[in-house]
């Protein structure tokens, strides 16, 4: 990174023009940045959570924290994942599943957090090219398996539905005012990992603009892993399912007996 | 106080499992079913994916089955024989339902699958309640229920072969019939996360002639046996069985049932048949709007499969 920032300077520096050599010499704005938490832990109490993204620009220009010099992206995402998307159709007077698309990779989740909404600041090529904002999530259809007439348009009204869904669980979220200045240079973002969330390690993205242009990106992953009773239930019932029915079986069928025999010696005595 | 659930992937309120396990509970022990099929629908109107439900109601009728046909075993009324016969139909029924919930998983359908399964067979058996219960309830002097068995009546049971002797039944008659009819009660178990009482009863007096002394004991103790199948399959085939969700349904379950059979005891029973009748009847309907109405969400969309 500091090499690389080096390299940047040296190449402004040797590239400017004299009469701007005043400027050059100001070294170029970066972004650095971090996560509160590096990992989080799915235990049987989690009811949700919130993680913090936090970093600054270095050499900032900025005269205050409300001048609006930069704009700040913040995206986490989930591991992307295999999607089928159904569509309801009337037949015979009962709505069942009629249509669907399958999706090879749809993030499972996508919190996204900016200083103000992005199409204020940036083109949306700009935003494509950097995945930022609910159109540009990447997503990529399933070619052969696509079931129903060959409509591209009708892929769209999917994707549509996907990010409709997701954003009713509050697994996709946007927040356009999500991330704060606090000083001329120092920013945050908080963003909220709901109950619901997919297991699986996110991937935070940090983007600094300026004047519609992106200057530095920084990105950082953050584990996320079930722990303690969980962890053990959820493998238990999925690396050796027999012992997991057995078991549950065999509590049911206690808990039904004690119940019986408890009950009996409450109505004799 | 809220608790993360491994299978549904999902962070629920204990206390609300627990009260509809006890609220179920309650109603099954004041009526004297299973409650399988109030429960089932009740989870998946509260959000649980509608397999985990049913595969997760499969362990909850364990555990309600089990201390009846304790209590009617030691009272000698389980037709063992028969239990066993009808046990052998429930275990093929059962592995089929399971492969048939995989394959319609795979397809997007079980969910439709499910609530037309409910709305026909709970919508039929209700309706019939229904009739039944207000007829008695108007004429209490001949509301008696007519005798059902009809000696030296045949039917086309007993011209079936593999004739087997049913002691405990005084039956001597061919295992075929009970065979199917377990089988079929296992297939709505796998499916519907159901005990299948209520189809099994009525077969049992009706089809088989068997006493009514036996009928209850008997049926509890094959639903124990298939319902323990199910939960094995549903948890080795679709990784559908939830023990946390199953444990807060059967501790909240078992302590309502108690409940219930004490208030069923100071109730009358015509009243109560009526009462039963008419919420099968509303869950029936409840489902069969969802399934004509247009939703206000036409798209799905699923991870796994």
């Amino acid at each position: 990174m500091r090499l690389r920032l080096a390299i940047v300077a040296c190449l402004a520096l040797a590239t400017a023009p004299p009469v701007f050599a005043q400027d050059a010499a100001r070294p170029p704005e970066a972004v650095e940045a971090d996560v509160s938490t590096r990992s989080v832990s799915i235990t049987s109490s989690f009811t949700g959570t919130e993680i913090i993204v936090f970093g600054t620009v270095e050499n900032s220009r900025q005269p205050s924290a409300e001048a609006g010099t930069y704009d700040v992206v913040v995206v986490v995402e989930g591991t992307p994942l295999p999607v089928i998307v159904r569509k309801k159709a009337r037949v015979g007077g009962l709505w069942v599943n009629a249509e669907s698309v399958r999706f090879a990779s749809f993030p499972s989740y996508y919190a996204i957090a900016s200083t103000r909404p992005i199409d204020e600041f940036a083109e949306p090529e700009q935003q494509r090219k950097n995945e930022i904002g609910f159109d540009h999530i990447r997503m990529v259809p399933a070619g052969r398996t696509y079931i129903g007439p060959a409509d591209p348009r009708e892929t769209i009204e999917f994707r549509e539905a996907v990010i409709r869904l997701k954003e009713r669980d509050r697994l996709y979220v946007m927040a356009e005012h999500g991330v704060i200045f606090i000083g001329r240079s120092l920013f945050r973002a908080t963003i909220t990992l709901p109950p619901n969330v997919p297991v699986g390690p996110l991937t935070a993205r940090v983007m600094l603009f300026k004047d519609g242009a992106l200057l530095s990106s920084y990105q950082s992953k953050v584990t996320m892993e079930r722990e303690g009773l969980e962890r053990f239930l959820h493998d238990s019932a999925f690396d050796r399912p027999v012992l997991y029915a057995l078991t549950t079986i065999l509590l049911a069928a206690l808990a039904g007996l004690a119940a019986a025999l408890a009950f009996r010696r409450a109505t004799a005595t | 106080m809220h608790v993360y659930l491994p299978i549904a992937e999902m962070s629920a309120s204990v206390l609300v499992f627990l009260g509809l396990g006890a609220a179920v509970g309650f109603l099954s022990g004041l009526f004297g079913v299973g409650g399988g099929f109030l429960l089932t629908p009740l989870l998946i109107f509260l959000g649980i994916p509608p397999a985990v439900a049913v595969g997760t109601g499969a362990a909850h009728i364990v555990a309600s089955s089990v201390s009846g046909a304790y209590t009617q075993f030691q009272r000698n009324n389980v037709d063992v024989r028969m239990g066993v016969v009808m046990l052998l139909g429930g275990l093929v029924g059962t592995y089929v339902g399971v492969e048939v919930v995989r394959m319609l998983r795979r397809a997007g359908h079980f969910d439709v699958a499910v609530s037309l399964l409910y709305v026909t067979f709970l919508g039929v058996i209700g309706t019939l309640m229904l009739i039944e219960s207000i007829k008695t309830l108007r004429s209490p002097a001949t509301g008696k229920p007519a005798s059902r068995r009809h000696s030296g009546q045949h039917n086309w049971v007993d011209g079936l072969p593999m004739k087997m002797r049913f002691t405990r039944s005084k039956l001597y008659i061919s295992a075929i019939p009970p065979a199917i009819i377990g089988m079929f009660v296992g297939f709505l178990a796998a499916l519907m996360g159901v005990g299948g009482g209520f189809v099994m009863i009525p077969a049992m007096i009706y089809l088989l002639r068997m006493p009514t002394a036996v009928v209850v004991g008997t049926s509890l103790f094959q639903i124990v046996f298939v319902a323990a199948f199910a939960v094995l399959l549903q948890a080795i085939q679709n990784r559908t069985v939830d023990v946390v969700l199953a444990l807060l349904l059967i501790c909240g379950g078992v302590l309502g049932a108690q409940f219930g059979s004490m208030a069923g005891e100071k109730l009358r029973g015509d009243q109560m048949r009526v009462l039963l009748a008419a919420l099968v009847v509303i869950v029936a309907l409840r489902m069969a709007v969802d399934l004509v109405v247009m939703p206000a969400e036409l798209f799905s969309f699923s991870g796994r499969l």
